[in-house]
């Protein structure tokens, strides 16, 4: 083992006690935290917004003959006209963008066109679907994750992290769907042990379906997700558990005759957890692209799939409704990623308090 | 006491999950009565018919004025009987006076007018627009009045279903009310659509009592069957050739073809007012068009490329009522290619294969949409059936949205048609107005051909158009067809395939149109489940 006594050890790895006094200024900051957050997401929301739009009017996808499909040779010009009236799409695309922004300032999303429904009910109702897979999978690849690269840093270059770290080597640089099929194909196909498709068996009613029996469906695209979820975590938690490993208190405690495990779980999670809550809550985008190409294979009626649909279809409102909700869950998860990290590392709230000063 | 007690209702806890866990993990099994299908093709927009839904016939939950039986005949489903006025340019439809709607509501010629009428300007995938008004003169009797002519309205008698005036709303789509054989009792959007028979309907009562479609992408409904959980599953051809246990292969003869389009006009440098180039020089010499259609081997295209499942395309509506037998030909004949092409003066003069004429290589570029490996496949061979007479034709990959909207006027490029109705074969070979749509893309025009047309399209019934249609396509002297101008070189009409429970017998399929899943549906009702 590296035993060498690393010159950058740095004292204030050492875990800070929580003080009151941080605590009785902690609303104010908040608040202030919370307001600079605010206008960031309102900047974001604009340029997003407006890129997106500029770009899918750039869009080589004629919305209409995407949503005609083999239809397309029933419709005249006349007809063609109706539609794009039913749309707007006969309007210039700056009076569209001025409407839709208009509206979209008092909540209106405007109709799917695919779906012939408003874009905010279509976002809700899968994405209360989607909800569930992305939980499960955000669960797991984080607790396990996080597991897994401890014990792979507690003990460097020892068969159980060589495994580890080539089982998350293997996994960061394999497809989502691919594995998404390898899995169906085995334990659905094979075996017959998971369903096949869909969020709940053919047949049932939303209402009469067990909570196994959605938990059945939903194993197997959340593995999918976890499996590929846990390697970034782990690399990540094994770096920097080596890392602390090598600090000057770990050292002390080792050469006191602690046990790597025990030095690693009781006097090195927070600083190890650092990154750790970093990539997890940063990772939501990433769930977010995976459960897209996952809802893909296994037929699971969530956000992915409908945005798939949106895509193909030129499905422009309810794409520019999915690109805003997409910002919004992501800056979501990095806002809540930066609070934790107030939380767990208290050399932050110093930081933060300098800087506000 | 306490911890005990805690004990066994945790105990009582896990066996109660352990319990779930395992039926859970039990497929749902599929019932003498229930059917489970996997043909694709969800209507996302929902189940709507004035937004489109049903636009190739059957729409399921609602039934309509008259239906194409097992050859495609027209016969009766609401209506009694038709009449058409002596200009034609009204028709008047008698209706049933038995129909219920699946709510109890009896269904009137007004409904069927509403119908019609709100058909018209909801801006969906249906096109009425010959139509002016539809009006209801009793409780039985609808007059359509048209603004000209057009025996193809028809085709909207055929596939247009009935909705309930009272009913119809922004949501009705979601939760469509109709007097067809089955009712739709849940939607799970992007998952399954769950219908019932319709215990209300006047017609023959299916016997399959429950269906269920399920909605995945292939590779998911192919996992699905072969894991016994699906009773009809469409596929494409290339995946018919292998065993689902518990499952046969039902093949559908279509009219869903693929074929050649052929710019017809030289390059003179018009552009469409998109700027889109017009014109191709090579094709637009009929003599290269005819030795293109009789160089190409189809028999070979449907053994090598569809594996078989499919048959020889030699015009655009092979074996549907309106086609004309008379344009058949012998192809695979290299000799007649390069006689026509040697009379027209294309010649090798330089040795390297490929024939030349006034300076110009007998060359084009075969497009197709790189994501479709059967046309692919197609514009492959084609390409090397067509190297022997001494024509270059390259085959060329592109996207999509890029081939209609900027190749489709001065290029080659592998299409695919096939409707029920006529109105289709109008489309491609009638002059193009002003406004060029891609249907004839290759600006085919002649006038007596546009005659023939138009008289099929003004003809007073069905029946008399018939005549009509076929002269177009060859009328002995004339037509777009080979013997005539060879607008197109057809190539092959590929057959839909399903797998099928060994159990149940789906009776006679219709001639399938372009497009392939829902069709199969057409004959539900008559569908029956053969073991205990």
């Amino acid at each position: 083992m590296d035993v060498r006594l690393s010159a950058d050890n740095r004292p204030a790895e050492e875990p800070a006690p929580l003080r009151r006094s941080v605590l009785s200024s902690a609303a104010g900051r908040l608040a202030r935290f919370a307001a600079a957050k605010a206008v960031r997401l309102a900047l974001l929301l604009v340029s997003v917004a407006t890129l997106s739009f500029v770009l899918v009017s750039f869009s080589p996808v004629d919305p209409i003959d995407a949503y005609l499909g083999p239809s397309i040779l029933k419709v005249s010009p006349e007809q063609r006209e109706v539609i794009a009236q039913r749309w707007g799409l006969d309007q210039p695309p700056v009076e569209r963008f001025t409407r839709w922004a208009a509206n979209l300032l008092q909540g209106d999303f405007g109709t799917s066109t695919i779906f012939n429904e408003p874009v905010l009910t279509v976002i809700v109702k899968r994405f209360t679907t989607s909800f569930w897979l992305m939980f499960a999978a955000w669960t797991v690849s984080g607790v396990l994750g996080f597991t897994l690269g401890l014990l792979a840093g507690a003990y460097p270059a020892s068969p159980l992290d060589k495994t580890i770290s080539f089982y998350a080597y293997l996994m960061a640089s394999t497809p989502t769907f691919w594995v998404g099929m390898v899995l169906l194909t085995f334990f659905s196909v094979h075996l017959g042990w998971t369903p096949v498709h869909g969020a709940w068996p053919a047949g049932m009613a939303a209402h009469d379906v067990s909570l196994m029996q959605r938990i059945h469906h939903l194993i197997l695209p959340a593995v999918t997700l976890s499996l590929i979820g846990v390697a970034q975590i782990a690399l990540h938690t094994r770096e920097k558990t080596i890392d602390v490993m090598r600090s000057e208190h770990a050292l002390f405690a080792m050469a006191q005759g602690e046990r790597p495990l025990a030095i690693v779980f009781c006097r090195t999670l927070r600083n190890v957890a650092l990154p750790a809550v970093t990539l997890q809550f940063a990772s939501l985008g990433e769930l977010f692209g995976g459960a897209v190409l996952a809802e893909q294979v296994f037929a699971y009626p969530g956000l992915g799939k409908a945005t798939v649909e949106a895509g193909f279809r030129g499905d422009v409102p309810l794409l520019l409704g999915l690109v805003i909700f997409s910002t919004v869950f992501v800056f979501t998860g990095n806002t809540v990623a930066d609070l934790l990290y107030m939380i767990v590392d208290p050399r932050m709230r110093r930081n933060a308090r300098k800087g506000d000063r | 006491m306490n911890s005990m007690h805690t004990f066994a209702r945790r105990a009582g806890f896990a066996g109660v999950v352990l319990l779930l866990l395992v039926i859970g993990a039990f497929p749902a099994l599929a019932q003498k009565d229930t059917l489970i299908l996997a043909v694709g093709g969800e209507n996302t927009e929902g189940y709507d018919p004035l937004l489109g839904w049903g636009n190739y016939g059957n729409p399921l939950f609602h039934s309509t004025l008259f239906k194409r039986d097992a050859t495609l005949n027209i016969v009766p489903d609401l209506a009694t009987k038709r009449q058409l006025s002596a200009d034609k340019k009204v028709w008047t439809i008698t209706i049933r006076d038995d129909v219920q709607f699946s709510d109890g509501t009896p269904l009137t010629a007004e409904d069927v007018a509403f119908t019609y009428n709100k058909g018209l300007e909801a801006g969906g995938k249906i096109d009425l627009s010959p139509l002016v008004k539809a009006e209801a003169t009793d409780s039985r009797t609808v007059k359509l009045h048209l603004s000209q002519p057009d025996i193809t309205f028809v085709q909207h008698l055929v596939t247009l279903g009935i909705v309930p005036r009272t009913q119809y709303g922004p949501a009705y789509g979601r939760n469509p009310v109709g007097s067809g054989p089955y009712k739709l009792v849940r939607w799970d959007e992007g998952q399954q659509l769950v219908v019932e028979a319709n215990e209300r309907y006047y017609g023959h009562k299916p016997q399959i009592k429950k269906l269920v479609f399920l909605f995945a992408d292939e590779d998911a409904a192919l996992a699905a069957a072969r894991a016994g959980q699906v009773d009809v599953l469409g596929v494409p051809s290339n995946l018919a050739a292998q065993d689902i246990g518990g499952m046969r292969l039902h093949v559908v003869k279509s009219v869903d073809n693929r074929g050649l389009m052929f710019p017809v006009v030289p390059d003179e440098g018009r552009t469409t007012p998109s700027g889109a180039p017009i014109g191709n020089d090579v094709t637009a010499d009929i003599a290269i068009r005819k030795a293109v259609n009789y160089a190409l081997d189809r028999q070979a295209l449907v053994a090598g490329v569809l594996d078989g499942f499919g048959r020889p395309a030699y015009g655009v509506v092979d074996d549907l009522p309106w086609d004309n037998p008379a344009v058949r030909f012998a192809d695979n004949d290299p000799e007649k290619a390069r006689a026509i092409l040697e009379a027209a003066g294309w010649k090798d003069t330089d040795g390297d294969g490929i024939r030349e004429k006034n300076g110009r290589k007998a060359e084009f570029t075969i497009i197709y949409n790189a994501k479709d490996s059967l046309r692919q496949g197609l514009a492959l061979a084609a390409s090397d059936m067509l190297r022997p007479v001494g024509i270059h034709a390259v085959p060329k990959g592109e996207n999509w949205d890029r081939i209609k909207t900027r190749l489709t006027h001065s290029q080659v490029v592998v299409y695919g048609f096939g409707d029920h109705s006529p109105l289709e074969m109008y489309k491609l070979y009638h002059t193009p107005g002003p406004d060029p749509m891609y249907w004839n893309a290759g600006f085919y025009s002649n006038p007596v051909v546009d005659s023939h047309l138009e008289n099929a399209r003004s003809a007073e019934s069905f029946e008399a158009s018939i005549p009509h249609w076929q002269k177009a396509q060859w009328d002995s002297t004339t037509g777009f067809t080979v013997p005539g101008d060879a607008a197109w070189a057809w190539m092959v009409n590929l057959d839909h395939t399903y797998f099928v429970n060994k159990c149940l017998d789906v009776g006679t399929s219709q001639m399938e149109p372009h497009g392939h899943g829902w069709p199969i549906t057409a004959n539900i009702v008559e569908w029956t489940w053969t073991c205990d």
